[in-house]
This record gives C-alpha cells, structure tokens and sequence, in this order.
C-alpha cells in the first residue's frame, strides 16, 4: 500500500491529488471518460457479435425481414395507419350508408299519400268507424300502418336488405382496408429489410400479420362486442312494431283517430234517440226475447243509415283539417326513423372500426409476444 | 415572521448541499432517456466525485488511526504510509463504480423509493445534530465532524438497506413463476431500449432484477425448496439493496466532507488575504 511515486514525492503527490482542491474533479473526470469510451467500444463490440433479433413480417401475402430497428418503426407506422383506419371506414361507408337508407326508406316516403288517400277514403272511413264500434281501433290501425306503409310498399323487404347487406359491405369495407394496410406497409418496407441473415432460427420472430388482420375481423363477428347489439338487431329496431307504434302516435293521427271516437259517439246518441223516437223504448229496456234483439238490429241499421247521412260531411271536415297534419307527422316520423337508422349504422360502423383498431393493437402485440401472461407477483403484501 | 426566515436561511446553509445533491439525484431520475444519456457524464463525475471524498477522508481516518497505533513518531513510514496514489486511485475507481451503480439503479427506480430516501436524509441531519453533541465532549474538536460521518456510516447504511429490501419485497414484481429464466428475461428486459451507453447499462440492472425476482419466486413456488435458487435470489436481492443504499450513503457523507472541506479552503483564503 506504498505509494509508488518514491519516498519524497508521495505526501505533496498526495495532497495535491487529494481531496481538496479541483485536481481530484479533473481526475475523476478523466477517468470516467475513459471508461465510457472503453465501455462504450465494449457494448459496440457486444452488439456486433450479438445476433440481432430480426422479425419477419408477413404482410399482404410476402414475407419482410426487419431487424428490430425496423420493426419498431413498422410497428409505429402500424399504429399510425390503425389509428387512421377508423375514419377511413367511417368515411368510405358514409355514401354508402346514406345511399341505402335512402333508397330503403323511399318506398315508405312514397306510400305516405296512398295511406292517407286510403285513410280519409270513403272506405277507409267507415271502416275504421266499424272498428271503432266493434272493436280496439288503435290495435287495427296500427296494423293497416304496418301492412299498408310498411309491408306492402316494399320498406319491409328493402329493410331486411338492408340489415343482411349492411354486415356484408361492412366486411367488405374491412378487408379492402386491412388489404390496403397491408400494402402500404409492404411498399414502404419492402426497401428497408435487413441484408443480414440470422443463422439462428430461433433468433426470429415470426409475425403474421394477414393473419392478425383476418384474425382482428373476423373476431368482431364471432362475439357481439361493437356497439351494444349486433348489426341486424340495429336495423331490426325500426322494422319492429316501434315505427308503427310512433308512426300511429303523432298527434294528428290521434286528433284524427279523436274524431272518430266523438262520432263514435254520435252514434251513440243517434241510436239513443231513434229508440226514443221509435217508440220501442220497452225492448231495449227488456233485452231478453227475440223482439229485443230483432227490435236492436232494426235500431242499429236505422241508425248508421241516418249516421251515412249526416256524418259523411263531418269525415270530410275531418279530412280538410287533419289530412295536411298527418302527412307532415308521418313524414317527419319517417324522417325521424331514417336519421335514426342512419346513426345506428354510422355508430355500428365506427365501433366496429374502434374494435378493430383495438383487436389490431391486441392482435400484433400478442403475436410480438407470442401469448405472455404479465401478472403481478408479491413476495410480502398478498394479492393486490 | 423574521426568525423564521432566518431559521430557514440557517437550514439552508447547514444542510443545503444536502438538497443541492438530492435535487441532482432527482433531476437525474425523472429526465427522459435521451436528456440522460447526455448528462451521464456530468452526473457520474459530480457523484463519483463525492463519494470519492467521502471514502478518501474514511480511509485516510483509519489509516492515521492505525499508524499511530504502532508506528513510532519519528518513523518516515508515517509519511510513505499515510495515503498517497494507490489510496486515492482506489477510492476513485471505487467511487466510479458505486456512482455508476447508484446512477443506473436510480434510472430503474420506482418512485416509491423516493419517500424512503428522502427519509434517509431526514434521519441523516437528525443523527448527526444528535452524535455532535454526544460526541463533544469526548473527541478531539479537529476530528468531530469526520468521526461524526464514520460512526453514522453504519448505522444509516443497515436501516437504509434493510428498509430497502423490505420494500423490493413488497412491491409488486413480474409473475415469473413455471418461466425458464431466459425466457424471463426475454420476456422483462426490454429491447427496444434506447441504444446508448446508459441504455445498455439499464438493461443490464433489469436483467439483474428480473434474475433476481426469477430465482426468488421460482425457488419459493416450486413446491420443494430449491436451495441454491434461494441463495442466488437473496444474495443478489441484498448485495443490490446493500451496494444500492451503500453508494447513497456514501454520496451524503461526501457532500458533507465537501461541503467542509470547501468551506476551510475559504475561510483560509479568506485568513490569508487578511495578513
């Protein structure tokens, strides 16, 4: 432990390099120097020697070799163009999407003035009046609405068509993008692989990215995981009684249906009275015994003969001042359920494109890792 | 309100190197990798410097202790013997690789540690007012502060490390149960770290901790103890925490020494100008 500078020099050699003063910064200040450049030669020499992990990509059908510098960098542009994915979908779907719950509600906008022509016709009228006496007018109606609007002018089939083409352009649309993904990954790395070989197999991962990409797709349809129901329960919504329902609710059509129900009445006291008048006050007062009943029907057909007469006026007064209001409430009602239909399958889209994106990210990560759990582990503390 | 501002002024320049030299540790921590990469420098001379003042004064402490416990006075091996080049290139390449280690290891650190340290400082000031005072009475006023420093050496180093293996087993680790250990470490080290010289010493620690952790758990989990594991586990477990809170305690003691040692360079100059 002597110093080696010779016995005069050591204590001055000493205090000078000491612990006072700066000499002792320049020293550690060298030395640290040197050892990071010899570090520094030493980790090169590593990384020279060392088997670059490489990764081969699969994408749109050909096999890329990167080395993880560019991989890392295909994974990012990755990520990127995932994140464009979505308003890419969104986009190439939106004209097809207003396309088709145009031309699929047009049908029911067109059959709007025949039901109404129907609903204010002669025969309409008193049907309905018919109903009205024998029977639930609201449940009648709302199934002419479904068989006249809906069934017969062809929205009903249009609709289904709609619900089964939906999934398939979706699909569709998914694939042309994942292809197109793919493509542009390709065209971009296909100049950046890496020249070295890897003579160690293992030393590469393999990563398949069609497959992920399929893979991502297709798992949106196996589980109804995009929005809160599956594509055709989207569009069933409207096709179901609730259209009907809403279309049969609007205010004029209740002030119409109002109408009938007062004439109804009318008619009530139109066959009171012709009892009265008719002098027959003892059958209806005792309706037991064939009198009774031949006496009823003789009121009941006096009656609507006298209602033909003076009601006919009061249907067509109805029309007069409900027809215009009807036709403006189904045909916002209509409008109504077209926004609606239309936002369901422009959410069913952009949440299919979210699941994607994520399904993607999940996907490549996995096949990075290929299948590795990360849980916590605790020595003291217990779960948690 | 005064007196306060003086108490504060007091507690900044008692114990203001102190914080001066937790601010650097922290600054170094929190910076992003590429900022870190270029401080490497600067921030392993600054530490390994102070270490290296702390050890040097230790050592040379020990070693006039020793000397004049045996040698005559007049014998010149006092001179030869004292601590000259070989002592202070040992303590600089000591210095340089517990610097190193405390560096890298404060690069991985979670900030939960960072209460712990903070502690340790806190518990450094305290022990110190504490052992001045006990100590003035007994030992020669010249070497009070340096025996001061010798004798809290220990004691903060053992609660800093037992306090840090407490937590390194609390805190949640990587499940590397069933693993094999390169897979483990395949697995945990990441690769796509930044491709610096700082970077390639980080993975370094991470693959140290992760075979750590690896053997710890799989030594514990496998049913039948496997004796070996257990010890590779633990010892790397504790040589870590230990050279870990060793290297922090070092670079306290070192500040202080500098601090001091700066602060007599002055009062000298500031001596001498007056004659």
């Amino acid at each position: 432990m002597t110093t080696p500078g010779g016995s005069q020099a050591g204590p001055s050699v000493a205090r000078r390099w000491g612990a006072h003063g700066w000499q002792p910064w320049g020293v550690s200040l060298l030395l640290v120097v040197l050892l990071m450049v010899a570090l520094a030669q030493g980790h090169r020499a590593l990384q020279n020697r060392s088997d670059a992990p490489l990764f081969r990509v699969v994408v749109s059908g050909q096999t890329l070799t990167l080395d993880a510098e560019t991989h890392a960098a295909f994974g990012r542009e990755l990520a990127e163009l995932t994140q464009g994915a979505q308003s890419r979908l969104e986009q190439e779907m939106q004209p097809w999407i207003d396309e088709r719950v145009e031309a699929s509600f047009a049908p029911l906008q067109a059959a709007v003035p025949a039901y109404l022509d129907w609903y204010f016709s002669l025969r309409g009228s008193y049907h309905r009046l018919g109903v009205a006496i024998v029977g639930d007018l609201d449940e009648w109606l709302e199934t002419q609405l479904s068989e006249r609007l809906i069934e017969e002018s062809g929205f009903a089939s249009a609709l289904a068509e709609l619900q089964v083409d939906f999934p398939a352009k979706l699909a569709q649309t998914h694939q042309a993008l994942a292809q197109d993904i793919g493509q542009t990954l390709h065209t971009r790395f296909v100049d950046r692989q890496s020249a070295a070989a890897s003579d160690n197999d293992d030393a590469i991962h393999t990563i398949d990215l069609d497959l992920t990409l399929s893979q991502a797709f297709q798992g949106q349809w196996d589980t109804a995981r995009w929005g809160t129901a599956g594509a055709g329960a989207v569009v069933g919504f409207v096709t179901s009684r609730v259209l009907v329902q809403r279309l049969a609710s609007g205010a004029a059509a209740r002030g119409a249906r109002a109408v009938a129900g007062r004439v109804v009445a009318r008619l009530g006291v139109h066959g009171a009275r012709s009892l009265a008048t008719g002098g027959t006050a003892a059958a209806a007062t005792a309706p037991s015994g064939p009198g009774a009943l031949l006496a009823g029907a003789a009121t009941t057909a006096v009656a609507l003969a006298g209602f033909a007469g003076t009601e006919y006026a009061l249907l067509k007064a109805e029309e007069g001042i409900y027809r215009a209001d009807m036709e403006a409430e189904l045909e916002t009602e209509v409008a109504r359920a077209r926004a609606e239909v239309k936002q369901m399958l422009e959410s069913g889209t952009a949440s299919s494109a979210a699941v994607l994106s994520q399904q993607l990210e999940v996907a490549t990560r996995r096949a990075e890792k290929s299948g590795g759990v990360n849980e916590r582990y605790r020595i003291f503390g217990g779960e948690g | 309100m005064s007196s306060a501002r003086l108490s504060w002024r007091l507690l900044v320049r008692r114990d203001g190197h102190l914080a001066l030299v937790l601010a650097i540790l922290l600054l170094w921590s929190l910076a992003g990798s590429g900022l870190a990469s270029l401080l490497l420098l600067p921030a392993w001379v600054i530490t390994a410097q102070l270490i290296f003042a702390g050890s040097l004064e230790t050592a040379r402490l020990r070693r006039r202790a020793w000397l004049g416990q045996y040698l005559r006075v007049a014998s010149p091996w006092h001179r030869l013997l004292s601590g000259g080049l070989v002592m202070i290139a040992w303590h600089q390449l000591l210095g340089l690789l517990l610097a190193l280690l405390l560096l890298v290891k404060l690069r991985l650190l979670a900030p939960v540690y960072w209460p712990l340290l903070l502690i340790g400082v806190a518990g450094l000031i305290l022990l110190r007012s504490v052992m001045r005072r006990r100590l003035e009475r007994h030992v020669i006023a010249e070497y009070v502060p340096a025996v001061t420093r010798r004798l809290l050496v220990w004691p903060l180093g053992l609660l800093l490390t037992m306090s840090l293996v407490l937590l390194a087993l609390w805190l949640p680790q990587p499940y590397l149960v069933g693993l094999g250990w390169e897979e483990a470490l395949m697995r945990h080290v990441a690769a796509d770290g930044h491709d610096s010289l700082l970077g390639f010493f980080e993975r370094v620690a991470r693959a140290l901790d992760v075979t750590q952790y690896w053997a710890m758990q799989n030594a514990t989990e496998r049913g039948e103890v496997s004796e070996s594991l257990v010890l590779v586990g633990w010892l790397l477990l504790l040589l870590a925490q230990s050279a870990f809170a060793w290297a922090y305690v070092r670079l306290l003691m070192g500040a202080e020494t500098l601090r001091e040692a700066t602060l007599e360079t002055l009062s000298m100059k500031i001596g001498k100008e007056r004659e």
